[in-house]
């Protein structure tokens, strides 16, 4: 159908004007800050100092902390992702296989995906990981475990491993259900050709399933990244309140160097553009990860 | 689905095969479920029940709810997220609906290329977009306040909900703009009389994928409403959370948590169906 260009201006003008302005411009002017040292983030723009690539240099080089804070996101993306990866294949192929109750189960398995992060990490540290009265504890001290009863979930030395836990946890539900919707797509002739054949379970999800699925671990490969990027809200949940070097991430560190003069962080280090050359650093991370992905993982049309 | 048929005949030899499936799944459910409830409980408790590990051992009390909303704030951060939810998912819809019609149904130069764009803009991520956003909100003076917040949210939800509203325009038949034009409607108001109640089963979802994304938001609101009568409520608890720890008032901590997620809870319960189609309605290829 063809358009006017009144309708064109009505329907799509101001979409597209948001567009300017929420991303254009920022993304831009955000790029531009990164080799600027900007003492605070009012500052007028006649106000930046040109330092070229300082802000990089510095961060990349003798900054501890935001080497640390990409040394944890490091952790929970591999780690996490794994741990998701496995979870959330076994529960689709579990809720595919011809279990009863299979909306029962998809629906709660997904839950922690529409309860807020403040609400889940506040249920986790203060709750399942707590150290006198924690749901993990009682689970293990009925089976008499008593050892990991005692298993210090809130330690600083097992924080961030509680913190990658707690978050894969929700996300397993979400990956469950893409997952499962792949698997739908999967002709069910397929399987009962092998079932004839005589193949197993695990021959007809290794041969069958996986393969032809394929594509769907690009899209959890690009929803687990946007994910790690903005992980901030959990980082904060589980360092009381307050940020610790055990759980910091990018987010967090670009948080305290930007918006508040935290406990703790020296003042002088207060620099906008330092967090705007954080921001760069993430997207050129994640745009190598796509590209490699992409490299590896070669996007065929699956034909059924 | 290829299954559900044989379903109904409880068998022996073929659900015994199924068991370590169940068995594992039920152990994930329980623990959820289990998770959730006790927070309820413990909302209700004591602080003294809570240590002790007998919850609700000195009756049910209601205090802390009382306290949370009189002295606390609570109701002021929940009206809060409601003006910031409601404002906002309507203003998403506003924008993006006709937009993404447009990008559905009609043919012009650049329609391919916009579309590209805001499937880029759903993976520009919000500290690529925060900086600039918080100096330009100071320059014109409008940082902490409501305004700024509802438009940010506006704004970074249209790529969204124009996408999924997309699939929804691209399904529907030629025949009712044909005929709307023939009986002399003008595509503007052929649009929001008829093309727009047609598609509304994408409409109601998307809504409630944006009612919950907004509700649970957080970094945003952090940034451009963090004043105590501004807080929605994720915020609002966030920073009260240290103040109960400090009083060692667990049963308050508890109950700011169940009061951000009851309204999404009840939500979930009672339209679950429809939003667990939604959520691969969009993100799954091939």
């Amino acid at each position: 159908m063809k358009s006017s260009k009144l309708m064109f201006v009505v329907f799509l003008g101001p979409a597209l004007l948001s567009y300017l302005i929420i991303y254009v411009y920022p993304v831009l002017r955000t790029a531009l800050m990164s080799f600027f040292y900007v003492q605070n983030i009012t500052d007028n723009s006649s106000e930046w100092k040109f330092v070229k690539l300082d802000n990089y240099i510095n961060l990349l080089t003798d900054n501890q902390l935001f080497m640390q804070s990409l040394k944890n996101i490091g952790y929970i993306y591999f780690w996490g992702l794994l741990g998701v990866m496995f979870f959330a294949l076994l529960f689709a192929v579990i809720l595919n296989s011809g279990v009863r109750f299979k909306e029962f189960f998809r629906s709660v398995l997904y839950l922690p995906n529409i309860v807020a992060a403040v609400a889940m990490g506040t249920m986790w540290v203060q709750y399942v990981f707590n150290s006198q009265y924690g749901l993990l504890r009682s689970i293990f001290n009925f089976f008499g475990l008593t050892g990991l009863a005692e298993f210090a979930w809130t330690d600083d030395t097992h924080l961030l491993l509680s913190m990658t836990i707690a978050y894969s946890f929700g996300c397993i539900g979400y990956f469950m259900l893409i997952y499962m919707a792949a698997m739908d797509k999967v002709p069910s002739d397929y399987y009962e050709a092998a079932t004839i054949e005589g193949a197993g379970i695990f021959n007809k999800f290794f041969r069958i399933t996986l393969p032809l699925i394929r594509n769907v671990f690009r899209t959890t490969l690009v929803l687990w990244s946007t994910g790690c990027i903005g992980f901030f809200a959990w980082s904060l949940m589980f360092s009381n309140i307050n940020w610790n070097i055990r759980t910091v991430t990018p987010m967090v560190y670009m948080y305290n160097i930007v918006f508040q003069d935290a406990i703790g962080m020296d003042p002088s280090q207060k620099n906008a553009g330092a967090g705007a050359a954080v921001g760069m650093i993430l997207t050129i991370l994640a745009v190598a990860v796509f590209t490699i992905i992409n490299f590896v993982v070669k996007e065929d049309d699956v034909e059924y | 689905m290829r299954t559900n048929k044989t379903l109904n005949r409880f068998s022996l030899s073929k659900e015994l095969p199924l068991l370590p499936g169940y068995i594992l799944v039920t152990i994930w459910v329980v623990f959820t479920l289990i998770m959730v409830g006790w927070v309820c409980l413990a909302s209700l408790s004591t602080t003294k029940s809570i240590f002790s590990g007998n919850i609700l051992g000195d009756g049910i009390h209601f205090e802390s709810y009382k306290h949370a909303f009189l002295d606390n704030n609570l109701g002021a951060y929940t009206l809060n997220s409601i003006i910031y939810t409601s404002v906002s998912i309507t203003g998403m819809l506003l924008i993006a609906a006709p937009a993404s019609y447009m990008l559905a149904r009609f043919k012009f130069r650049g329609n391919k290329f916009i579309q590209g764009m805001f499937v880029v803009a759903m993976g520009i991520p919000s500290i690529m977009v925060i900086l600039p956003l918080f100096s330009l909100a100071a320059q014109l003076g409008v940082l902490n306040s409501r305004i700024t917040l509802i438009i940010v949210y506006i704004f970074t939800g249209i790529p969204f909900t124009l996408f999924f509203l997309h699939t929804f325009f691209s399904n529907l038949s030629r025949s009712f703009e044909e005929s709307a034009a023939i009986d002399g409607c003008g595509p503007i108001k052929t649009f929001w009389v008829i093309m727009l109640p047609l598609a509304s089963p994408g409409i109601i979802t998307v809504t409630i994928f944006n009612f919950i994304g907004i509700w649970n938001e957080f970094f945003m609101a952090l940034i451009f409403a963090n004043h105590s009568s501004l807080r929605p409520l994720a915020v609002g608890v966030y920073a009260t959370m240290k103040s109960f720890l400090y009083a060692g008032d667990w049963p308050g901590m508890f109950t700011g948590v169940v009061v951000i997620f009851i309204p999404t809870l009840i939500l979930y319960i009672l339209l679950s169906k429809k939003i667990i189609a939604g959520v691969t309605g969009g993100a799954v290829k091939g």
